[in-house]
């Protein structure tokens, strides 16, 4: 599917934003309508299926925590959602809920796209893709070797497993949730955060030119980490 | 005085007691040397148990003592010896010589004791009032007030106290000490009275001219010449009455209550007061500053979109990406201000969560640093390589706000191309961040202030701000039980340091995580 041309369907009841972002997306080429409440939204992606929902967590009648689930019911599609700066609980929520993604009101327009891109790629690309390449750092999955400069790093397996989740991911936030579950297994919780912190430590240690402005493994305060993929 | 009454009577029995003996033994011991004597000299002996019970016991016994001596002189020395018949008339003319000097030194010998007695009760009397009322004014609490002068009548006077005192709607309200021990005071009667004597400012009850057979004392609590309220005190027997001490004392106890009711007053009309214009200050402060940091990037952003609107054919390009940069530029800013008031609110109202998560400093430093990027213009940050800085325990979220803060006041007020250092160190069992800056610093007395709500640094009269951002810094660092300070860098600029407190387990965690993890990871492979 490319990815121009997609139709995104838009969930929020702010007129002024839904004008927003109808005019800023169509000038991206992708075709856009547009829900008011959480019920048209609903009724609208089951009618006529889009291929992106952007679905605003502040809506009058459904709360968009309700909109996303019901959506997830029956549907893959992918889900950006919009929310407040100081909503970390309702972003992680979402996110462990099912949502591809989130952006933070106000946005700027170039953010938005860009998350827009990367969820519609990730339903494009063929999930068995045997090497993933980012700039200088290649990861190949089949042989489970990473080479940073066509040098070849040496991970230990938990930080291998970490960065080739972060890096299938590529553009998208995952929650530390989602990471710790995932790597350390079904029972580790938030209260062992710090697993994580050591980890994302090493990693940027060995991928990193400076620790402090990371190029690859970028921090989403309170929510994650996103490994990012330049267009 | 009921109490030391008997007491007394026999101190003075004993004195007539011991002046018998004391002339009796005299008699003995002088009666055999009687040759060696002249008898002026043994009448002068015989005055000398006057002197002595003149100044011990008083008028009286002295007289008692004289009479006795006259006695014993013309029954022993006068001739007729052994009689108490006078053979020379002229000694009659002694005898009456004899009792008046004697009289007279007793009545000057008692009165001078008499004196000392009563400067020394005085004295005593003036100490205590001392001591009640360094005590009574000491105190800010009218609880402790009543407690204090409430132990200080039933110490002197032996009988309980209650207060009457106004409430906000100058309705009496009767008080009584925290170790009262009965309900008296509390009767309709006696608030009625207390009402009667509030209303007329005059003392009733027992020993007044009004209601004088009541069981209490009502007396008003009068000062700077207006009422603060009654002090009852209840009689425990009515025929005793007060003394005159302790009538005096009752009025200074009262006088004292009431000043020190009156100064209460005076000092919660002042805090009120301050309080009031404290609140006065801030609320102007907030509303200029608030309404001067919305209006400016308003006025940008209206006068931006409305020229593009109107005269969308008369702009360059060029000019027309300036003024949308205008308009994107105003609206950061105001956004930075909401997101400020937002956060001070929070924290003002305690609504604020306080995350606790494992915190990676360096990780925090990156992500404030990568906020910063877009404004830091040519200024150079340096961060200083961490090693061996453990995770803190905190809220990512709050604490990457802090820094952001942090950093941007440190680029705002410094000068383009210089250098902005952060270093990060353990000392003891606190992490200590320094983020300092080669600005113009700041004057000596600014280094507290800065950190209040509202203040801006005089030097940055000319940089926008709302004075907030160092104020939220400063509650998020405490809400994280640290400390922040500021203080002179060398050579020149400002350095903020952060202390924020290492968990205790930290060490533990640090060691035992790797071997852990690994185990769990090598089952992958």
């Amino acid at each position: 599917m490319n990815e121009h041309g997609a139709r995104i369907l838009i969930v929020d009841d702010e007129p002024q934003i839904r004008k927003l972002l109808k005019v800023s997306l169509q000038a991206h080429q992708y075709a856009i309508t547009e829900a008011a409440s959480g019920e048209e939204g609903l009724l609208q992606a089951s009618t006529a299926p889009p291929d992106l929902i952007v679905l605003d967590l502040g809506l009058p009648d459904l709360s968009g925590m309700e909109v996303l689930a019901r959506l997830r019911e029956w549907s893959g599609v992918p889900i950006i959602v919009l929310t407040a700066k100081d909503r970390e609980e309702d972003k992680i929520a979402a996110l462990d809920g099912g949502a591809d993604d989130y952006v933070t009101k106000p946005f700027g327009m170039g953010e938005l796209v860009a998350r827009i891109r990367v969820a519609l790629r990730h339903v494009a690309k063929s999930p068995n893709e045997p090497i993933l390449q980012f700039d200088e750092l290649t990861i190949d999955l089949a042989q489970r070797i990473v080479e940073l400069r066509g040098e070849r790093v040496k991970l230990t397996p938990t930080e291998y497993d970490l960065l080739k989740l972060l890096a299938s991911h590529a553009g998208k936030v995952v929650t530390q949730r989602q990471l710790l579950q995932q790597v350390w297994g079904a029972q580790t919780t938030e209260s062992d955060s710090h697993y994580l912190r050591v980890y994302i430590g090493h990693l940027r240690k060995k991928l990193e030119e400076d620790s402090t402005q990371p190029k690859f493994i970028v921090t989403e305060p309170g929510i994650g980490y996103r490994f990012l993929s330049r267009d | 005085m009921s109490k030391w009454m008997p007491s007394a009577h026999r101190a003075q029995w004993r004195s007539y007691i011991g002046i018998t003996l004391l002339i009796v033994l005299m008699t003995a011991i002088v009666r055999p040397l009687d040759f060696a004597f002249d008898l002026v000299n043994v009448a002068l002996i015989y005055l000398l148990p006057v002197l002595l019970s003149a100044s011990l016991w008083g008028f009286r016994p002295a007289f008692y003592a004289a009479v006795l001596s006259v006695l014993a002189l013309d029954f022993f020395y006068i001739p007729p010896k052994l009689s108490f018949t006078v053979a020379d008339l002229r000694y009659l003319i002694s005898f009456v010589v004899y009792l008046a000097v004697a009289a007279l030194t007793a009545s000057l010998a008692s009165r001078l004791k008499q004196q000392l007695l009563y400067s020394r009760q005085k004295e005593a009397h003036t100490a205590a009032l001392y001591e009640v009322s360094r005590q009574i004014s000491a105190t800010t609490d009218i609880r402790a007030l009543i407690d204090s002068v409430s132990l200080q009548v039933s110490q002197a006077i032996g009988s309980e106290a209650a207060f009457y005192l106004p409430d906000e709607r100058n309705k009496l309200k009767v008080m009584l000490p925290s170790f009262a021990s009965s309900d008296w005071g509390r009767n309709e009667e006696e608030q009625a009275i207390a009402k009667l004597v509030y209303e007329h400012g005059e003392a009733a009850g027992f020993g007044t001219e009004l209601l004088r057979d009541h069981s209490g004392h009502f007396s008003p609590l009068q000062a700077d010449g207006s009422m603060h309220g009654v002090l009852a005190v209840r009689l425990k027997d009515r025929s005793s009455g007060f003394t005159l001490e302790q009538q005096r004392l009752l009025e200074a106890l009262g006088g004292l209550a009431a000043s020190t009711i009156a100064r209460m007053k005076l000092m919660e009309e002042a805090r009120i007061a301050h309080l009031t214009a404290e609140s006065e200050r801030l609320r102007t402060a907030i509303l200029d500053s608030v309404s001067h940091e919305l209006r400016t990037p308003l006025a940008a952003i209206i006068g931006s979109a409305t020229s593009l609107i109107e005269g969308h054919e008369l702009f360059s390009s060029d000019d027309r990406m300036e003024l949308l940069k205008t308009i994107r530029d105003g609206s950061l800013r105001m956004n930075r201000l909401v997101q400020n008031l937002l956060g001070m609110v929070q924290l003002e109202s305690g609504m604020l969560k306080l995350r606790q998560n494992w915190c990676d400093v360096e990780d925090l430093i990156g992500v404030a640093l990568a906020q910063v990027k877009d404004f830091q213009q040519n200024r150079r940050i340096r961060v200083r390589p961490m090693i061996g800085i453990p995770l803190i325990r905190g809220d990512e979220v709050l604490l990457e706000q802090m820094l952001v803060n942090i950093v941007s006041n440190a680029i705002k007020y410094s000068p383009d191309f210089s250098e902005i250092a952060i270093v990060a160190r353990v000392a003891e069992d606190r992490l200590v961040l320094s983020v300092s800056d080669q600005g113009s610093g700041l004057a000596n007395d600014e280094y507290d202030l800065i950190f209040e709500k509202f203040y801006r640094a005089r030097s940055a009269r000319n940089v926008t701000g709302t004075g907030l951002g160092l104020a939220i810094c400063k509650g998020i660092v405490e809400l994280h039980g640290g400390a922040i300070s500021a203080s002179p860098n060398v050579p020149n600029g400002t350095m903020i340091t952060i202390k924020l407190p290492l968990a205790r387990d930290e060490e533990a965690i640090g060691k035992t995580i790797s071997p852990v993890i690994e185990k769990a990871g090598v089952e992958h492979e």
